[in-house]
């Protein structure tokens, strides 16, 4: 088995600029990836059938269906068909112009195929979960970004928090755009998870370097030790998730385990390039202001 | 027994692990089961499954209807005004609902559980019958939701279909809606079910003259009512479900009635719940059958059983049956109206979902294996980092009790887990390692630990991050569990109870279980 020790990154060769340039250029990506996306949409995410109506078969066919085929049987309502790896089972996805009962009973009438399993959202229902997903997510961050400035009590330390766990939502939030996946309720619950997973190591950055004696580097070096393993043990625990649950067709938790993946990665990243340089800063010029 | 007073935190956690196997495993353990109850759980543990692992349907739409407020209607006008309005929007009455005022200074309302009737045609024949509605919303009122969910849980239950729930949610600020989960059924044959309909009937039991059998003759058919009014409960004779029987019915109704000798009324001793069949009633009385089921007994008032000899009934034709209680006089009139229910749900802008028991019973095996595989990957991970075998399996058992403590509790709430939970039961695994791991590394890599102080210091440190963080995983959590965004509030529930159950049980434990490791060395 292979033994790891989270390696010591010698802070000191990089300014601050170089430090925070990295992060901040991947934010802005990331941003702008929505920007794009809300121009060309009028969303800045792809939304799934939970928030635009729609509905969904899960079947199991003898023969292997692609598009075309899958628009003979069921008609122009036919918005994708995937194929659960490795299994003779297939998503098809349908826009809301179909009815359930409709699609169930012109599934039942083809040969060779069997329903396992059918879901559908009216467009009057999709709206209402938009709007609470909206809200849901944005008094959550809002909850978190409190508790933040009430754990630190200072402007800087708390506010990097925030930064980089908004970063942390919109990183993988644009890579779903780019890669087509789209937003359901089951993402919606992995960005949630996701503002709960990146603040425990920003946290414990902060509290290292803040609460503790010692020096700067020596105690962010601690905080990396420990809050490098929790990461990579999470994006371990998210990735075996992710694979397996898509082996095995099971979206929901293929999606929220891909999510997490990604936005635990960009954390990484931020915790350890944005975080880092915003607290050094202001431990050595912040401070003395 | 001061070492199990040092270590109370491992023996509590020692304590909830077993009462976590008693309700996980002991038949009948949590409350409202028994023992030999397997419907909608498999026979091996309590674990109540939803339908995304047991196969089944749900349905969640809203309630077809509209509602105007601020209506001044008294008291005594209600039946009047619910037939006057039906007329002018020529529907049926029940298809109107008119509440008078509960207290001083409020006003009643209207509401026309029909989906044909416009907001302006409604607001018309309001204004045509002398009433100022404040508003006309879309949606019904509390009271007919509350009905509604008491309605459809009759019918599920009377239809055989096991382990249904029936409940109401409602979205801040948006539309509530009526939710519906039946195992084992997809949601064409549920919807099935709620738009079934009853036989009513009604009979006349009396002593044969002459043989001196018992006599069941029915007297009335379901077609043969002209209209049941809303169940009622006026200051004089209790609560009570008038009925009204059609013109062309209530001369043979009456003589019928008056040849069986009801003349002088009648009085009845019989329970409808001592009876599943009209057949072994005997006494004399009035019985009224929902698919063959009795659903109420009574006398004849003598002053009734006048009016059917004397041949006045026919006149005026309606009497009212009395029940002893307003909840039985509601479910009589639901039976009446043959098991329709107080209104329509609106299927189309509502969703469904149906699952097979076969792909449920894939998704059961195949995400209990994605949870295994995710144990796996994380104690490996933590083996590698830590590399010595007293830290890092300590660390895994903990994490494996936190989920184990956490199935124990859903065992005994009977809370159906579905595929989100289980998403949170992974993320649990992942916080929960987290916190150990600063445990560990607090414990572990700041020197020798040389007394209990310094590490009751340390752990105190640790403890300050933890608690902390797993504040800002149930801050971000906690809209989800308000919301009722199906799959979501799920998540959030279980991923906060397994957060809860980490900082004041497990983690603290493995303080406790770190300590006599390190200080031993």
């Amino acid at each position: 088995m292979v033994a790891f020790e989270v390696p010591e990154v010698d802070y000191t060769q990089y300014s601050n600029r170089q430090l925070i340039a990295v992060p901040l250029a991947v934010l802005a990506v990331a941003l702008g990836v929505l920007a794009v996306t809300f121009a060309m949409t009028g969303s800045p995410v792809a939304l799934g059938n939970d928030f635009t109506g729609g509905s969904e078969l899960t079947v199991q066919s003898s023969d292997s269906i692609s598009q075309q085929q899958a628009t003979d049987i069921f008609g122009d309502s036919v918005v994708s068909v995937q194929q659960v790896s490795g299994q003779d089972q297939y998503i098809i996805t349908f826009d809301d112009s179909a009815e359930i009962s409709t699609l169930t009973s012109q599934a039942e009438q083809a040969e060779g195929i069997t329903v396992l399993q059918s879901g559908t959202t009216s467009p009057v229902f999709g709206a209402d979960n938009q709007r609470l997903a909206v809200m849901g997510v944005g008094v959550a961050f809002l909850g978190m970004s409190l508790l933040a400035f009430a754990l630190f009590r200072s402007f800087v330390p708390s506010i990097a928090i925030v930064i980089s766990a908004f970063s942390d939502i919109v990183i993988p939030v644009a890579i779903m755009n780019l890669v087509g996946i789209k937003l359901s309720l089951g993402t919606v619950a992995a960005l949630l998870m996701l503002i709960g997973y990146s603040v425990d190591s920003d946290i414990l950055l902060n509290n290292h370097v803040l609460r503790r004696s010692g020096g700067f580097y020596e105690s962010t070096y601690r905080a990396m030790r420990t809050g490098v393993t929790m990461t990579i043990t999470s994006i371990a625990a998210m990735t075996v998730m992710a694979i397996a649950a898509t082996l095995f067709g099971i979206e929901l938790m293929a999606s929220i385990g891909l999510v997490l993946v990604l936005g635990l990665t960009a954390d990484l990243m931020n915790t350890y390039m944005l975080n880092v340089t915003l607290l050094r800063w202001y431990k050595y010029e912040g401070v003395n202001r | 027994m001061s070492v199990l007073r040092e270590n109370w935190r491992v023996v509590v956690l020692v304590v909830l692990l077993l009462g976590s196997t008693v309700a996980l495993f002991v038949p009948g353990a949590p409350p409202g089961t028994t023992a030999n109850e397997t419907a909608g759980g498999d026979q091996l543990t309590n674990l109540q499954y939803g339908i995304d692992l047991s196969g089944g349907a749900r349905i969640q739409a809203p309630v077809v209807g509209m509602t105007a407020e601020g209506v001044a209607v008294g008291p005594n006008e209600e039946a009047a005004t619910q037939q006057a309005i039906a007329d002018r929007l020529g529907v049926d009455p029940i298809d109107v609902e008119v509440r008078a005022a509960q207290q001083e200074n409020q006003n009643g309302t209207v509401e026309v559980l029909n989906g044909t009737v416009t907001n302006e045609e409604f607001r018309t024949a309001l204004q045509a019958e002398g009433y100022q509605p404040s508003t006309i919303r879309d949606g019904v009122t509390q009271a007919t939701r509350d009905r509604m969910v008491t309605s459809i849980r009759d019918k599920i239950t009377t239809s055989a279909l096991s382990g249904g729930r029936v409940q109401e949610v409602n979205s801040p600020g948006g539309q509530s809606f009526i939710s519906i989960t039946a195992p084992g059924r997809d949601a064409q044959e549920l919807i099935d079910i709620l738009e079934e309909r009853g036989v009513v009937r009604v009979y006349a039991v009396y002593r044969n003259d002459t043989t001196g059998n018992w006599t069941h003759q029915q007297v009335l058919s379901q077609d043969e009512f002209a209209s049941i009014s809303n169940a009622q409960n006026p200051n004089n004779g209790g609560p009570q479900v008038p009925v009204t029987i059609e013109q062309s019915a209530a001369e043979r109704f009456q003589s019928d009635m008056a040849a069986a000798g009801f003349g002088n009324g009648a009085s009845c001793n019989v329970e409808a719940s001592d009876h599943d069949s009209v057949e072994s009633i005997n006494g004399t009385c009035l019985v009224t059958t929902l698919n063959g089921e009795p659903v109420f007994i009574g006398g004849v008032r003598p002053s009734l059983g006048q009016s059917f000899a004397d041949g006045s009934f026919a006149n005026d034709p309606q009497f009212v049956m009395t029940t002893t209680s307003m909840d039985e006089a509601r479910e009589l009139q639901l039976s009446l109206q043959a098991g329709r229910l107080p209104a329509d749900l609106d299927f189309e802008n509502g969703n469904q979902n149906t699952l097979s028991p076969a792909l449920a019973d894939q998704f059961r095996t195949n995400s209990l294996i994605t949870g295994l595989l995710a144990v796996l990957a994380v104690s490996l991970v933590v083996y590698g980092r830590y590399r010595r075998r007293e830290v890092a399996l300590p660390m895994i058992v903990t994490a494996l009790s936190e989920v184990y403590i956490l199935l124990g509790f859903v065992a005994l709430a009977q809370y159906p887990l579905n595929l989100s939970h289980l998403a949170g039961f992974i993320a649990v695994i992942g916080t929960g390692v987290d916190d150990l791991v600063i445990i560990g590394d607090e414990i572990l890599q700041q020197g020798e630990v040389g007394t209990a102080r310094v590490f009751q210091s340390r752990f105190r440190k640790a403890f300050w991050v933890i608690g902390a963080a797993a504040a800002t995983t149930i801050v971000a959590m906690a809209p989800m569990v308000a919301f009722p965004l199906g799959d979501l509030s799920g998540f959030a529930i279980i991923t906060i109870v397994g957060v809860l159950i980490g900082v004041l049980i497990t983690r603290p434990a493995y303080g406790d279980i770190l300590r006599s490791l390190v200080l031993d060395e």
